[in-house]
């Protein structure tokens, strides 16, 4: 799956879930997401897809007011910090507070002249 | 190497000049430069010129105003350090030898988008999801005040001390003093940012004439010596990075202290990027003025404001007196060689011997910051 706004760096499995599509080096094993073209620890090309780890943990967040008309609005957004090393900028949903295990999904985070903006969104993981 | 001192500086008030175009704005503030150093404005080799928003030929634009065009014209671009990075070149050019005199420039004009965020680069991944300059500031905030119990009340406080500070600056975007409470109920923009921890947009136009020592004891009896002139890029990375320490600042203020063969103790009076409320505390601990998670302590004890150990921002900072983004750096260098030269009025620092500037910016995906320009200043 394609969204407008996040391109090739998100997938639905088959079980429906959200993936977010990283980038592993094949030549020093950085990791990053989104995938680049160009690694930045060894610039390597050779950097294969790689689905990362679905939930991780909340570093920072705020709820913002004052943004762009497309974005609905108040929008929560923030860092999350992936098992595997790598931190993560997403919308957020739900009442948070740092250090909660997020999990990836799929929201309405926006709409503009084409309709509404869809987006991987972390929410708090079930218990 | 050359050694470089200020012999002139010269500003616009920061505010609003919807009227004005950028060549508009810039030209007032060379010519009072230049009579600030009193030469002949035929001595100046070249130019360099810092916006961030302004768009081409910035430089050109200015200098053809006032008929000084003809010499070489550098235009920078490098954000909210765009002005400190021409400052940077400038000082450079001065030190090799290849000029004895030269110009530095910093202008904007940010009310030409009509208010709002600053308008940041979609390619930019982060950008594209959202994220904005009050979005990337106020996550520092919240990490901050969630691994050292840091208040609402005491963020609210840099606000407070910089619009004070602010009121006794006529260059100043805003000049009336507000209280904590006026801080914390004026309106939400990214929690925990109320309207009143965040700077102003605006526009504004600031200049700065360098000469080499040589040719500067010529000019006058007063050139402030330029210590340390540093420029550094924030360092990319895709993992985990510490949002409550600025990586650029910490190692950008090691290495221009390194460079001046000073440290923190030895500062008298320093104007830091406090483009947010939380950005000035994390700037005390950077510079090292202040244990790191102390900086709240630091404010509250009255070390940083007029009359205490180490003023911080007595121009008003970013807060008060404005953040036309390109214009800041040279702005800052117009309040520490007044301070320096002892003509900053009901705010002056007494006896301030050293002084400090830091602006940073550029929220590029993977950096904590895209630029830093750190310069120490001494009469």
């Amino acid at each position: 799956m394609v969204t407008r706004l996040c391109g090739h760096a998100m997938e639905i499995d088959a079980g429906g879930r959200t993936v977010l599509i990283g980038g592993a080096c094949r030549d020093c094993g950085n990791r990053a997401f989104p995938r680049a073209e160009v690694c930045c620890a060894c610039m390597s090309e050779d950097i294969a897809a790689e689905p990362m780890p679905r939930s991780g943990t909340l570093y920072a967040f705020s709820t913002v007011h004052v943004a762009s008309k497309k974005w609905k609005k108040p929008m929560r957004v923030g860092y999350v910090d992936l098992p595997n090393g790598v931190r993560v900028f997403s919308h957020l949903e739900g009442e948070l507070a740092i250090g909660d295990l997020m999990e990836a999904g799929l929201g309405i985070v926006g709409e503009d002249e084409n309709g509404p903006i869809e987006s991987f969104v972390f929410r708090k993981a079930a218990k | 190497m050359t050694g470089v001192s200020v012999v002139g500086v010269g500003m616009i008030p920061f505010g609003k000049y919807p009227e004005k175009n950028i060549a508009d704005l810039g030209w007032p503030a060379v010519k009072a430069a230049i009579k600030d150093a009193g030469i002949e404005p035929k001595r100046i080799q070249a130019a360099y010129s810092g916006t961030a928003r302004g768009g081409a030929m910035v430089g050109q634009r200015i200098l053809g105003r006032l008929g000084l065009a003809g010499m070489p014209v550098v235009n920078v671009e490098n954000a909210c350090s765009s002005s400190s990075s021409a400052l940077r070149q400038a000082v450079i050019a001065v030190q090799s030898g290849a000029y004895d005199i030269v110009l530095v420039i910093g202008v904007e004009k940010l009310s030409k988008f009509g208010g709002g965020t600053l308008p940041l680069d979609e390619d930019d991944w982060e950008v594209r999801l959202g994220l904005s300059m009050p979005a990337l500031y106020a996550m520092r905030a919240q990490r901050y005040m969630h691994d050292y119990g840091v208040k609402l009340e005491q963020l609210a406080r840099v606000s407070v001390k910089n619009r004070r500070n602010g009121a006794l600056n006529p260059d100043a975007q805003m000049r009336k003093e507000v209280t904590v409470d006026e801080v914390l109920s004026s309106r939400m923009i990214a929690d925990p940012f109320t309207l009143l921890q965040c700077c102003p947009t605006g526009d504004g136009a600031a200049a700065i004439i360098l000469a080499s020592n040589t040719a500067a004891h010529k000019i006058r009896r007063d050139p402030i010596h330029v210590r340390a002139s540093h420029l550094t890029s924030g360092k990319f990375m895709a993992g985990f990075r510490d949002m409550t320490s600025p990586e650029i600042t910490v190692r950008g203020a090691h290495e221009c202290f390194e460079e001046a063969g000073l440290g923190p103790n030895d500062i008298d009076v320093a104007e830091v990027h406090d483009a947010f409320s939380i950005a000035e505390l994390l700037y005390y601990e950077a510079f090292g003025f202040c244990p790191r998670g102390e900086g709240a302590a630091l404010l509250e004890s009255g070390a940083t404001c007029l009359g205490g150990r180490i003023p911080i921002n007595p121009s008003g900072g970013l807060l008060a007196k404005g953040h036309p983004v390109g214009a800041t750096g040279a702005a800052q260098v117009v309040e520490i060689v007044r301070q320096l030269r002892g003509e900053a009025g009901p705010r002056q620092v007494e006896g301030a011997k050293v002084g400090l500037t830091h602006a940073t910016g550029g929220g590029i995906s993977g950096f904590d910051h895209g630029a830093c320009s750190i310069h120490v200043f001494q009469r």
